[in-house]
């Protein structure tokens, strides 16, 4: 028998998030021992759960080449999105939860405002349409259920109606933990028998269960006849957290380590690497080391970037350089809704080898919205980037460990 | 950080579990860094709903801006019980120590007591759920087993806490033996109660009595070299985060930074190269559940890196659910509705595993999934225990 011992992990990932996760997940497929540090949970579990993967355009992945040739997207290439988004399609199927939708083509789904929004990869639940304004719908929500106003919709669709079910619980995470319970599920299966709907899809606001959600949509479509989809709602929204657990647990089944909830305090380095990094507490500080680092901590509202009033920007993990467009207040475009505003410009400038430039360290890799350049909101792009950013750096990572 | 942190992203009412369930909590954003804005001192609380918080932590570890929201609950908790007259469930579960000293003496009474439709009925009169079979005492409890055992350069002190030692010392037997076979000095000084149960209860000067008294024995071992070892997840989050946090002890900070979780301290030993195990075959299917407790100490699972290297094991790590008893919470009638509803959500999550063993930390936990699965329920180290014999 062979005797153990404990080394560090191959890879360190720093940030929980959808490219941390991503690329956490594709490095244990390789056999990597990998351990996660997520100070709190991302910004993926506020969204909608689809994958943008460019906006504003029919192909997504053929118009990336439109880009500028600096946005991270260019560095990567189409066949490499185009992998990372498979390998993604593939974990969630593992997990029960199924996309749909193809990167080469965009998708619009509808909005609690009626509005339809462009996305690329669409959780089954929810339903990709092309005739938003005239389709037949039903639109059921819940008593008591804030911020999803079914009015929007209808006047917006002139084909559209609605009803509003008082089931006894009056958020989004009551009703998917309720709809989870075999009595509850019933219930509402009769209230929808009830309605007295010809052809009209039923649309019903992202409530359908956390664990299992396509069960649940399969009985009630069996048990009413009708077909029935889910609309995204603002956060606590479902299908954000169906994508973040979802991810976490697949990690965790491929044998993945995650500390959660702490800071980092401090970072080891010995000559041109990194060893290890501390995470703080009122305690004796943990310490986890590894062979490879990846930072994937995100953009400034999760933390990875923070900007001082004398507009400088810190980098808040290894205080790697920032590349920053301009002065403070020049930020900002004059018209706050206008995206493209300079500041989105701001993050980490990569090599090829999506390790940071104007550095020595050889072993710390970066992806995610942390990058210089990736200007999430004006090309609608965050998780689609986050996601092929995630896959391209974890492929550097495991070339680097060989 | 403090409640002006918070930008009400929503992400801590995503993973309370009491807002899941029940509606009369408005969840951690607005009992927490909402109603703080108008919590003033010198004016009385009115939020008697602070008190459907079962203190998991899940807020504060879901944070991505690290408001200390949990904190900020119990502080408006121990504000209100201040306040209020106590209910005499949060007289007794404050003092769960002193229960379980006066119990295990006459353990066989006590427990049989315990069974009967009478015992029953009167613990439910004074507010006490009588749902989960209520925990069984020991005469031979862990204070009274052999205090030093093994030898070697590494020495430790096991705080054992409560659980352990009053209604599973032979549990603790098996972590300190299993420490003392790696060549350890293992050693279980007098200690009493870590304190949380009195936090939890609204009690801050009982937890700080608790607390004073253990950091006094376990610096003076810290200053011999020992190292503080815990098993309990709950008495863990006490010594490393509450005694130099909220209730800030004298040496508080020192015993927080010796103090480690046992199976972390294997893998560090294991690191250091002290210890080298060669691991046997269990062959088994187990589902982890991890304690909220573990999950905020913010150390990982070092359990489960440790099964990762037990030959034939196949185990499942749960992190998403509370098992809802949280300590004295789920031992309170008026809890007993939300505990249970909790308690079927992390068993739905285990058994749809269909694994031959429940794993978890803690002893809470232990009871509350135990029942509700009907699963053999084991500990971390009764598993890797069983795969070093």
């Amino acid at each position: 028998m062979e005797k153990m011992k404990v080394d560090g992990y191959d890879a360190v990932i720093i940030g929980g998030g959808l490219s941390g996760l991503m690329a956490s997940i594709w490095l244990t497929t390789k056999g990597r021992h990998v351990a996660v540090v997520s100070k709190g949970d991302p910004m993926c579990c506020l969204s909608t759960g689809c994958i943008d993967v460019l906006g504003h355009t029919d192909s997504p992945l053929k118009d990336i080449r439109k880009l500028p040739s600096s946005h991270p997207y260019r560095m990567i290439g189409q066949d490499t999105i185009k992998e990372a988004l498979a390998f993604f399609k593939e974990v969630m199927e593992g997990i029960g939860l199924h996309y749909t939708g193809d990167p080469s083509r965009n998708a619009e789904i509808l909005t609690p405002v009626g509005t339809p929004k462009t996305t690329c990869l669409v959780p089954s639940t929810m339903r990709i349409m092309s005739n938003l304004e005239d389709e037949y719908l039903h639109v059921v929500s819940f008593k008591g259920l804030k911020d999803f106003y079914p009015s929007y919709i209808i006047s917006r669709n002139k084909n559209a109606n609605f009803s509003i079910f008082d089931m006894g619980v009056y958020n989004t995470m009551g009703l998917a933990h309720a709809f989870e319970e075999k009595a509850f599920l019933g219930r509402f299966i009769r209230r929808i028998r009830e309605l007295e709907i010809s052809d009209a899809r039923i649309a019903v606001p992202a409530v359908l269960g956390l664990r299992s959600p396509e069960r649940i949509m399969e009985e009630i479509r069996l048990e009413t006849e009708k077909d029935i989809f889910e609309i995204p709602t603002l956060p606590p929204s479902i299908p954000g957290l169906r994508l973040f657990r979802g991810l976490k647990q697949a990690l965790l089944e491929k044998g993945g380590q995650i500390y959660w909830g702490k800071e980092i305090a401090s970072v080891e380095k010995t000559g041109n690497k990194v060893e290890a990094i501390t995470l703080a507490g009122e305690g004796k500080p943990t310490r986890v080391h590894g062979k490879t680092f990846l930072l994937s901590t995100g953009s400034f509202i999760s933390g990875g970037l923070y900007a001082t009033r004398e507009s400088k920007a810190y980098e808040t993990v290894f205080d790697l350089p920032v590349y920053m467009p301009d002065k403070r207040h020049k930020w900002f475009n004059d018209d706050f809704f206008k995206t493209g505003h300079p500041i989105e410009r701001a993050g980490i400038l990569v090599r090829e080898s999506f390790r940071p430039k104007d550095n020595d360290i050889d072993n710390l890799f970066v992806s995610g919205s942390i990058l210089a350049f990736s200007e999430i909101m004006k090309y609608q792009c965050g998780h689609g980037l986050a996601i092929s950013t995630g896959v391209a750096a974890a492929k550097q990572m495991d070339g680097f460990l060989k | 950080m403090m409640f002006e942190h918070c930008i009400r992203c929503n992400i801590c009412t995503e993973n309370c579990p009491v807002f899941r369930v029940n509606k009369k909590f408005p969840g951690p954003k607005q009992a927490g860094p909402d109603a703080q804005r108008f919590r003033m001192d010198g004016e009385e609380s009115v939020d008697s709903w602070v008190e459907l918080c079962l203190q998991c932590k899940r807020c504060e570890v879901s944070c991505p801006y690290g408001v200390n929201v949990s904190e900020i609950i119990l502080k408006a908790q121990i504000k209100y019980r201040q306040e209020h007259k106590k209910p005499l469930t949060s007289f007794i579960f404050a003092n769960t120590y002193y229960m379980g000293l006066i119990n295990s003496q006459f353990a066989p009474l006590v427990n049989r007591v315990g069974q009967t439709g009478a015992g029953k009925t009167v613990a439910h009169a004074i507010g006490i759920s009588t749902k989960l079979p209520l925990p069984q005492y020991h005469v031979l409890t862990l204070s009274r087993s052999r205090s030093k055992v093994g030898k070697g350069e590494r020495k430790v002190v096991f705080f054992y806490g409560c659980y352990l030692n009053f209604n599973r010392p032979d549990l603790g037997r098996t972590i300190r033996d299993m420490l003392a076979r790696m060549g350890i000095e293992v050693v279980l000084p007098n200690q009493v109660c870590c304190g949380l149960p009195a936090l939890g209860n609204g009690d801050i000067d009982t937890a700080r009595r608790f607390a004073t008294k253990n950091t006094t024995i376990l610096s003076g071992y810290i200053d011999r070299g020992y190292s503080v070892v815990y098993a309990c997840t709950s008495c863990g989050l006490a010594l490393t985060r509450d005694y130099p946090g909220i209730l800030d002890v004298p040496n508080g900070k020192k015993v927080a930074e010796n103090t480690y979780n046992v199976h972390e301290y294997i893998l560090k030993l294991m690191e250091e190269g002290y210890w080298e195990p060669e691991f046997g075959q269990v062959n088994m299917k187990i589902a982890y559940h991890i304690p909220c407790h573990l999950k905020a100490i913010g150390i990982g699972y070092p359990a489960a890196r440790l099964f990762s290297m037990i030959p034939g094991l196949e185990y499942h790590v749960l992190d998403d659910n509370c098992c809802g008893l949280a300590g004295s919470y789920g031992f309170k009638t008026k809890n007993e509705e939300t505990a249970t509803e909790l308690g079927s959500i992390a068993s739905a999550s285990i058994l749809s595993l269909e694994p031959d063993a429940l794993v978890t930390d803690c002893g809470a936990c232990k009871m509350q999934l135990g029942h509700l699965t009907g699963l053999k329920t084991l500990d971390p180290a009764e598993v890797i225990s069983a795969s070093l014999k």
